[in-house]
């Protein structure tokens, strides 16, 4: 593990046995936890973690690419201790100048006439308000999205979410789910104009021919880090307007300068969305979310009110706005783009030396790297992958795990990650792969 | 004496009213803010018009805002806001009834400093002790079965996560909903509530609505039965005979802060559950003592519902919402994942358990109770004063005052937009609310003082006299 030097203070809370004894009584029975030994992390600093024996770790997984600038940057946390001492919330009723300054700021970083902005408080939320303004704007119901796809957990973003994993039996209408643009496991290969003509066909016989919208990840991070096919965005783009549609581009994860190469997601693939929606990252953890759109998109919600009582307050907002300063005077897109081509192209190597790794994937600090027992049927490894999950953290990284069917591993820690962390977790992985 | 002989002359008929006069004859200049001792700090930032041409550009045209001069708010101290000028103001609002404990309350204010310091962020997927300590802690303020939650982000998300409950439970469809509600800004949400000003006109199935018991303006007033027999209707004849779920807020906010007609969710409660529903309660508003009487606002009501959904005052502002079931009906969420990335976060759990624990140690329930006792009755005092004001309702801290022009109940928008200024001017921060916007709405930070009540009073009572 590469050198850092900060040490936690001690931990006297509860320890982990208590806790997974509370969380079996007092919460949800649909959320579970990584790992046969739940770890209890109780401190966190830039891409380290620490759990209740003052262990460190490196966290590769970012609390799911949401802890985008690092653990408790002292940028960002002076930003929000100086407001919550201030102000935390008066709500939009009133004026304030965070919410107006972070609306700035993050509008200066959309092409186009992408300006206006509502704020919300999570991605669900985010793609719920999305979706509908679509619909209202366009006055269709129908929506496409992509098989594979994760958007959110409520009736409508349930809906758009393409894995039966995350799809209650409940009524979700006027959606479509379009052919995966998959590279390694779809039928097209990487010819990502013959899985739009799949999108045409939707609409041609599935729908009245005209439809709300489209939504997608430019790189699908539940589905497994799924870098949508080359030439499929455009391709469908151009599809979704002649049909009067919206397209709504989804970068809670792939966006704020995670993918290296740009600042969005979508901007990889030659498009300028009508909507861009994002969360995660955007608050370095802070619960907040965001629906970019033009004016006169935007003005279809004056037809009456929508409001969001927490959307916007000055905290969250100051946090967000500490964000994009900090991933500007680090640097964190030009270090996703060096540290993650360089992971890559390891990881790659690795795949050479391991049978077990059947495709390396993604973007800047967005990989994934799926596990197959056999290359040609491309079997997923679902158990292989929990054992070196296992193996990994016990040997201090922390790693996510994705996919429909669980065996891909999601790269996504903290922009701040470095060479030697790259290096470091390289070598773990490949002992881990080893010991399989 | 000149004073005394003129009100002598004028031919009073009680000794409220006697008092009354008093007051405002000694007192003509405008009535003043309880004294309080903080000073803001000197603001330096952007101005009122500044902010206001930022937000239109980049906020969009659909944001609105209170007042023709809309207040630019920098600093807020327990029940008070200050402008960008220092001058300060009585929250009567609270941030739409959501701080709860007091803007800045220095206990919510460490624990979220403190934990915002040692980690912010790691998801359920890791254990992390804030989340259960307050899970559990809010569990203990629940009767009977309920103690299983879920953490989310805000009301809406509470409400959608709610429907989605009832249905997977019951394996029905048809949720039942009062007019004149408000649960939520999704499009799931906006099925429920049901206010035309925040419906957009979009699909919302399986959604039926049933006539509010409201005392004041409900074709029944107070009588619940004839409410209840209405649930039983749209149940016999426009459902499969089966439904999901009902839900309501025991005092509506949005909706003008309308009191449900008493004895109506008792029996609800029993025709929902004969079809084969769930029973859940939106504790959005009026929950944690704000009532005075009760905890929960579904208390006053005498029933147990089966979940219970709340946001806004568990957090005192912090972006955290919740919902409590029993471990039958949290069950079947296990059937498929149901995640929430922020949800359950360190730093807003650890904020809550502040919140429940500042309420509990400062006795806010009680207090709430007897400021409101305080409050209801002088505005009841200015009722028999002020023809305009047509309806005085509510309990504890949340409170409702409804303005109309005529024995009709014709709803006084002007007058009512016009006094909302001049309460502004005055000092007052109150909240607007009915379908109308001609409900004043009270709910102010539990920990609003009785002098702030006699302030607020007095502010209504002279703008009023000076329409």
């Amino acid at each position: 593990m590469p050198p850092f030097d900060y040490t936690p203070l001690p931990y006297l809370g509860p320890r982990a046995a208590e806790i997974v004894r509370k969380r079996s009584e007092f919460l949800s029975p649909s959320i579970s936890y990584l790992y046969k030994n739940p770890l209890n992390i109780v401190d966190g600093k830039m891409q380290y973690l620490f759990d209740e024996d003052g262990r460190r770790y490196l966290d590769a997984f970012g609390g799911i690419a949401t802890v985008s600038c690092g653990h408790c940057h002292p940028d960002i946390v002076e930003a929000i201790i100086n407001q919550t001492k201030r102000l935390q919330h008066p709500t939009v009723l009133y004026l304030n100048h965070a919410v107006a300054d972070f609306a700035e700021a993050l509008a200066s970083k959309f092409p186009g006439d992408l300006k206006v902005v509502f704020f919300t408080n999570s991605g669900t939320e985010a793609n719920e308000l999305a979706m509908m303004i679509a619909r209202v704007y366009t006055g269709c119901h129908d929506i496409i999205s992509v098989r594979n796809a994760y958007h959110g957990n409520a009736a409508g973003s349930m809906g758009a979410t393409a894995q039966s994993n995350w799809k209650f039996n409940v009524i979700q209408t006027g959606m479509h789910h379009a052919l995966n643009p998959d590279q390694y496991r779809g039928i097209f290969g990487s010819a990502g104009e013959k899985y739009a003509k799949d999108v045409e066909e939707i609409i041609d016989f599935g729908t009245s021919g005209r439809v709300a919208g489209f939504i997608s990840e430019a790189i699908q991070g539940v589905g497994g880090v799924m870098e949508l096919a080359p030439g499929y965005l455009p391709a469908v783009y151009r599809t979704i307007k002649k049909a009067g549609g919206l397209f709504i581009a989804d970068e809670v994860q792939a966006g704020f300068a995670r993918t290296g190469s740009h600042f969005w997601g979508f901007e990889a693939h030659g498009v300028v969305p009508d909507i861009v929606t994002s969360a995660k990252g955007a608050g370095n953890g802070i619960p907040i979310g965001a629906v970019v759109t033009t004016p006169e998109i935007a003005r279809v919600l004056t037809q009456r009110c929508y409001f969001n009582t927490f959307g916007g307050n000055p905290v969250c907002t100051a946090a967000g706005h500490a964000v994009l300063k900090v991933i500007e005077k680090e640097n964190l897109q030009e270090n996703a783009l060096v540290v993650g081509s360089y992971l890559k192209d390891q990881l790659k190597a690795l795949q050479d030396k391991h049978d077990i790794i059947g495709d390396v994937r993604g973007r800047g600090l967005m990989l994934g790297v799926e596990l197959v027992t056999d290359r040609q049927q491309k079997t997923p490894a679902k158990t292989e992958i929990l054992h070196a999950m296992e193996t990994m953290k016990d040997m201090g990284v922390l790693v996510g795990k994705g996919g429909f069917y669980g065996n891909v591993f999601r790269i996504t820690p903290p922009l701040c990650f470095s060479k030697e962390d790259a290096d470091f977790f390289l070598d773990v992985m490949d002992i881990a792969l080893s010991k399989i | 004496m000149f004073l005394r002989r003129n009100l002598w002359r004028s031919g009073l008929r009680s000794e409220v009213q006697l008092r009354e006069l008093l007051r405002r004859g000694l007192s003509s200049a405008s009535p003043s803010l309880p004294p309080f001792d903080h000073q803001p700090r000197p603001y330096k930032g952007m101005l009122a018009d500044e902010v206001l041409e930022k937000r239109k550009k980049f906020l969009g045209p659909s944001l609105f805002y209170y007042y023709q001069k809309p207040l630019n708010i920098v600093e807020g101290k327990m029940q008070y806001l200050y402008d960008e000028t220092g001058k300060r103001y009585l929250d009567a609002f609270a941030g739409i009834v959501t701080v709860s404990c007091g803007h800045c309350h220095p206990d919510v204010v460490n624990a979220v400093v403190e934990q915002s310091q040692l980690l912010q962020h790691t998801t359920t997927i890791y254990l992390h002790h804030a989340i259960v300590e307050f899970a559990e802690a809010l569990a203990s303020k629940m009767p009977g079965n309920l103690k299983v939650v879920y953490f989310v982000n805000s009301g809406t998300e509470a409400n959608e996560l709610a429907m989605l409950m009832a249905r997977m439970y019951t394996g029905n469809l048809g949720m039942i909903a009062l007019r004149n509600a408000y649960h939520g800004g999704s499009a799931g949400t906006i099925g429920l509530t049901a206010l035309h000003t925040w419906k957009y006109p979009i699909p919302q199935g399986e959604i039926h609505h049933v006539m509010n018991p409201d005392p004041y303006r409900g074709a029944f007033g107070s009588d619940a039965a004839h409410y209840a027999k209405e649930v039983e209707d749209h149940i016999n004849y426009g459902t499969s005979g089966n439904v999901a779920g009902f839900i309501a807020e025991t005092f509506q906010g949005v909706g003008g802060a309308v009191e449900l007609a008493p004895g109506y969710l008792k029996l609800v409660y029993d025709i929902v559950r004969k079809s084969g529903g769930v029973c859940i309660a939106d504790e959005v508003q009026s929950g944690f003592g704000r009532t005075g009487s009760h905890y929960w606002g579904f208390e006053t009501q005498g029933v147990i519902p089966d979940i219970v959904t709340m946001a806004k005052g568990i957090g005192n502002g912090l972006p955290l919402g919740a919902v409590v079931t029993t471990p039958e009906i949290a069950s079947v969420m296990s059937k498929r994942i149901q995640f929430n990335t922020f949800g359950g976060n360190p730093v807003c759990s650890a904020g809550g358990l502040a919140v429940l624990k500042v309420l509990d140690k400062e006795k806010r329930q009680a207090h709430c109770a007897d400021v409101g006792f305080q409050l209801i009755d002088r505005l009841r005092t200015l009722q028999q004063k002020h023809d305009i004001i047509g309806d005085v309702r509510g309990r504890g801290l949340m409170l409702g005052v409804e303005l109309v022009s005529d024995k009709d109940k014709t709803p006084a928008k002007a007058e009512a937009a016009v006094l909302f200024e001049k309460l502004k001017d005055l000092g007052v921060l109150v909240g607007k609310g009915g379908l109308h916007g001609n409900v004043f709405r009270i709910k102010p930070p539990m920990c609003f003082t009785k002098q702030d009540a006699d302030f607020l009073v007095d502010a209504l009572d002279y703008a009023i006299s000076r329409l």
